[in-house]
């Protein structure tokens, strides 16, 4: 046991970084720095994805054999920290960490020759489409419904939430091909071409502004039987198997102590309340002291699920209390950026962020005005977008029901 | 011990909730907040002339009605229950306050005309490098004449986009001053940029450079601005901390009603423990609010140590109140509470905003600990603290109801 870097992790750190210097254009690093919410400007992200794909880093998590890099856990640890203190933009989760490891797992080979490699590229840009208007918390009693005929699946319905719904033009999903005794039979893992015909898709307004999430609406739409993902009627094995990789199957902490030291730093300039800077506020100081704690035993948490997963080992419920701890501190940090930001942080200026979605209703002072330095632009913005983190991806509330039963045993 | 409104305080509580409820429409003032001018005048001129209530705590001589703190509380909860974007609280309390304690004939005129609803005056009183404490202002003011000569800049002046005078703050000579803008009338010397906030209100920066105003726009006395600035911020917090109430008692019961609504797992979530314990949770946060609320109206009119101490202990609880209730609004909500299509997200932006105005809850807590150990250093601080709260109770000996009755 040991928490040292070795020569050669310091060698790789190196590489990383000589690699993040040539590459990272000073466009994509500002596309990174004022992302105002995990998800960036969809070109930005676009493009970074080339450039590592170019290097073979697209997808490190991945087996080799797809197209992943041979990186021991240290490596991927160095590789997400590095990245975000260099400030690249984030790669969308939806295809390379979530519905291409489905694909790994239970995909025809057909299937991972046609979408892995495309994945990579960008050339497949996938969406979710697993919340409905009544089926968010309760998922499994989704009923977007999938009638068979012949070769195809015919689906009606609507899916909610879906981030990017308009930038995609694959989706995965989970539709209901028949009603059994438990709720969790009978639904099916797709993958749905967005350009099929009788899609609709409404852009929802965010309290940020922002049009990043939508509501999409099917009407008959035909889905070949090739595109479904295990066996019909089984896709709630994929789903839960997706979910906990969606759940646990990346390192927080290291965007987090980015996000507490550019806190820290910024604090350092910022009038405070009783005089001085606002780092020598002790409430302040304290506080920021705190969350920090909490990122470096994170930190810690994480690299143990990591190693247990490396074992071959699901994270299961781990993976629960990981995503619980994270967005947790990350909803603590965004609130304290904020308070760091001063007055500056209530004036609304997208304008001068680089968000995850367009914002339409909003037009920017004369000549792009902006009142102080971007980074306190973002702060209100990435604040209320991430009030999200205790609400996607299973509640909070869902998690810790998750907990009690399968940690304690309640 | 009366927590009994009058028979006027219940009327004008009535009266407005009535004209709030069928004319302030939350889609339609968005709307304008987006791609209007941030505003409704036909809502402000209702307000002076249909209500009264630009007037409400301004004495009788400008026009006003003399009401209290009492009267302030019970407009402001009710402009907050409706969310209203419209300058009250910066142009009627702050403006307004700041202007009657002022007198002279310049600020008497104008707060003829902030009670008939023709002028809207804004503080400008936040630089960037002093942040929210208004007493280290850097922008200066030197006599040249008979005239002033403002130079520096201000940040955040909120509501002063819309305002037809600005209040701005400056060090002259003799120590911080306060002068009067009236803002056609300014020339090049002033520029203002505009921009909205996350609450849907609007703010403006202010450059001022050589900026020339006549003598008259000393308001007050040169160099003694300070005590009075101290009470108008002490006065906007108690404001805001009564609208907060508002807000809060409206999410609250928006998201009782969508958790007894919303169907999961073939019941309402409202049936689930963990959300009821939250829920009575948020009630139990908005019932001290409103108790905090009290306990700052209620000294609002003390000396300036009393007040001041009340004040902060009822900001700091409301800021309290505000955060968890608004983020739990939201929790509860799910991603709908995230959206502009429900009311909750609009709320919620405002819950935020009013946490970092007038003082964060830190500053607030900060000042509470630091008021009570210089209590402590001078005990007849403390007695006369003692000595203004028995005359408080001995003025009101009407009744001794509960706070529940």
């Amino acid at each position: 046991m040991d928490l040292q870097w070795s020569a050669a992790d310091a060698a790789f750190r190196d590489e990383v970084r000589n690699f993040l210097d040539k590459k990272l254009t000073p466009e994509l690093r500002t596309a990174g720095r004022l992302m105002t919410s995990v998800y960036a400007d969809h070109d930005a992200s676009m493009k970074w994805q080339r450039i590592l794909h170019e290097r073979g880093w697209a997808a490190p998590a991945w087996p080799v054999e797809y197209g992943g890099c041979e990186w021991s856990l240290t490596q991927h640890y160095i590789f997400s920290r590095e990245s975000t203190l260099a400030g690249a933009p984030s790669l969308s989760p939806m295809g390379i960490r979530m519905v291409a490891h489905a694909i790994i797992a239970f995909g025809t080979d057909e299937q991972k020759d046609y979408f892995l490699p495309r994945i990579l590229t960008g050339e497949v840009f996938f969406c979710q489409g697993y919340s409905e208007p009544e089926a968010g918390s309760d998922l499994a009693s989704l009923s977007m419904s999938a009638v068979d005929d012949g070769d195809h699946l015919v689906s009606t319905g609507s899916k909610i939430w879906t981030t990017h719904a308009r930038e995609a033009n694959w989706m995965f999903g989970l539709v209901r091909t028949s009603r059994g005794q438990k709720k969790q039979h009978g639904i099916t893992f797709v993958l749905i071409d967005m350009r099929s015909p009788g899609i609709g898709i409404r852009p929802l307004v965010m309290t940020s502004g922002e049009e990043v999430q939508n509501q999409v609406f099917f009407d008959e739409v035909r889905v070949p039987k090739a595109n479904v993902l295990g066996d019909i009627d089984d896709g709630w094995t994929v789903a839960k198997y997706l979910l906990e990789f969606e759940r646990g199957g990346g390192a927080s902490s290291p965007a987090l102590q980015v996000m507490a030291e550019e806190i820290a730093t910024a604090a350092a300039e910022i009038p405070g309340p009783g005089g001085g800077v606002l780092i020598d506020d002790p409430a302040f100081a304290r506080k920021l002291a705190d969350a920090h704690i909490r990122t470096e035993v994170l930190e810690i948490l994480e690299y143990r699920v990591l190693a247990a997963v490396a074992e071959g080992k699901n994270p299961g419920a781990a993976s629960s209390m990981l995503k619980v701890i994270a967005t947790e501190l990350s909803q603590t940090l965004t609130e304290m950026a904020m308070e760091a930001a001063g007055p500056r942080g209530r004036a609304y200026q997208p304008h001068a962020t680089r968000p995850g979605g367009p914002v339409t209703e909003f037009e920017p002072p004369p000549d792009g005005y902006v009142s102080g330095e971007p980074w306190q632009a973002v702060a209100p913005l990435r604040y209320l977008n991430d009030r999200a983190g205790s609400i996607y991806a299973g509640s909070n509330e869902i998690q810790r029901n998750i907990l009690a039963k399968a940690a304690l045993g309640l | 011990m009366d927590f009994k409104l009058s028979k006027e305080q219940e009327l004008l509580r009535d009266g407005l909730t009535k004209f709030l409820s069928t004319r302030y429409d939350l889609e339609k003032s968005r709307s304008v907040v987006k791609t209007g001018a941030g505003w409704r005048p036909e809502i402000w001129r209702a307000f002076a002339e249909e209500l009264g209530i630009l007037g409400a705590t301004l004495p009788e001589d400008v026009g006003g009605t003399g009401g209290g703190p009492v009267e302030l509380m019970v407009i402001t909860e009710a402009l907050g229950h409706a969310l209203v974007i419209e300058p009250y609280v910066d142009t009627m309390v702050v403006a307004g306050g700041l202007l009657r304690r002022a007198g002279g004939e310049e600020a008497t005129s104008l707060l003829e005309k902030i009670v008939a609803g023709t002028a809207i005056v804004a503080l400008a009183a936040t630089e960037a490098e002093s942040g929210d404490r208004w007493q280290d202002v850097v922008t200066s003011a030197e006599r040249d004449g008979d005239a002033w000569i403002l130079q520096g800049r201000k940040a955040v002046a909120m509501s002063a986009p819309l305002a037809t005078h600005l209040l701005v703050t400056a060090r002259a000579p003799d120590g911080v001053s306060l002068f009067l803008v009236d803002v056609e009338a300014a020339g090049a010397g002033l520029s203002l940029t505009g921009y909205r906030t996350i609450d849907d209100r609007r703010a403006a920066d202010l450059v001022m450079d050589g900026l020339r105003l006549p003598t008259r726009s000393l308001i007050g006395e040169a160099g003694q601005a300070l005590p009075s600035l101290e009470q108008a911020r002490d006065e906007g917090a108690a404001a805001i901390c009564s609208e907060a109430v508002g807000c809060m008692r409206k999410v609250l019961a928006d998201t009782v009603e969508y958790c007894k609504q919303r169907q999961q797992f073939g019941v309402s979530i409202g049936s689930f423990q963990v959300l009821q314990h939250r829920m009575v949770d948020m009630y139990i946060e908005l019932e001290q609010a409103v108790a905090a609320v009290f306990l700052a109206v209620l000294h609002l009119e003390d000396k300036a140590e009393v007040r001041a101490r009340s004040v902060s202990a009822a900001k700091a609880t409301v800021g309290r109140a505000a955060r968890f209730v608004g983020q739990q609004a939201v929790q509860l909500h799910g991603g709908m509470g995230m959206t502009e299509e429900l009311a909750i997200g609009h709320y919620f932006k405002r819950l935020t905003a009013m946490q970092f105005e007038f003082g964060t809850t830190d500053h607030h807590i900060g000042r509470y600990a630091q008021l009570s150990r210089a209590a402590e250093v001078a005990p007849q601080t403390v007695e006369s603290a003692e000595r203004s709260h028995s005359r408080k109770l001995s003025r009101s000996p009407r009744s001794f109801d509960s706070p529940a009755s």
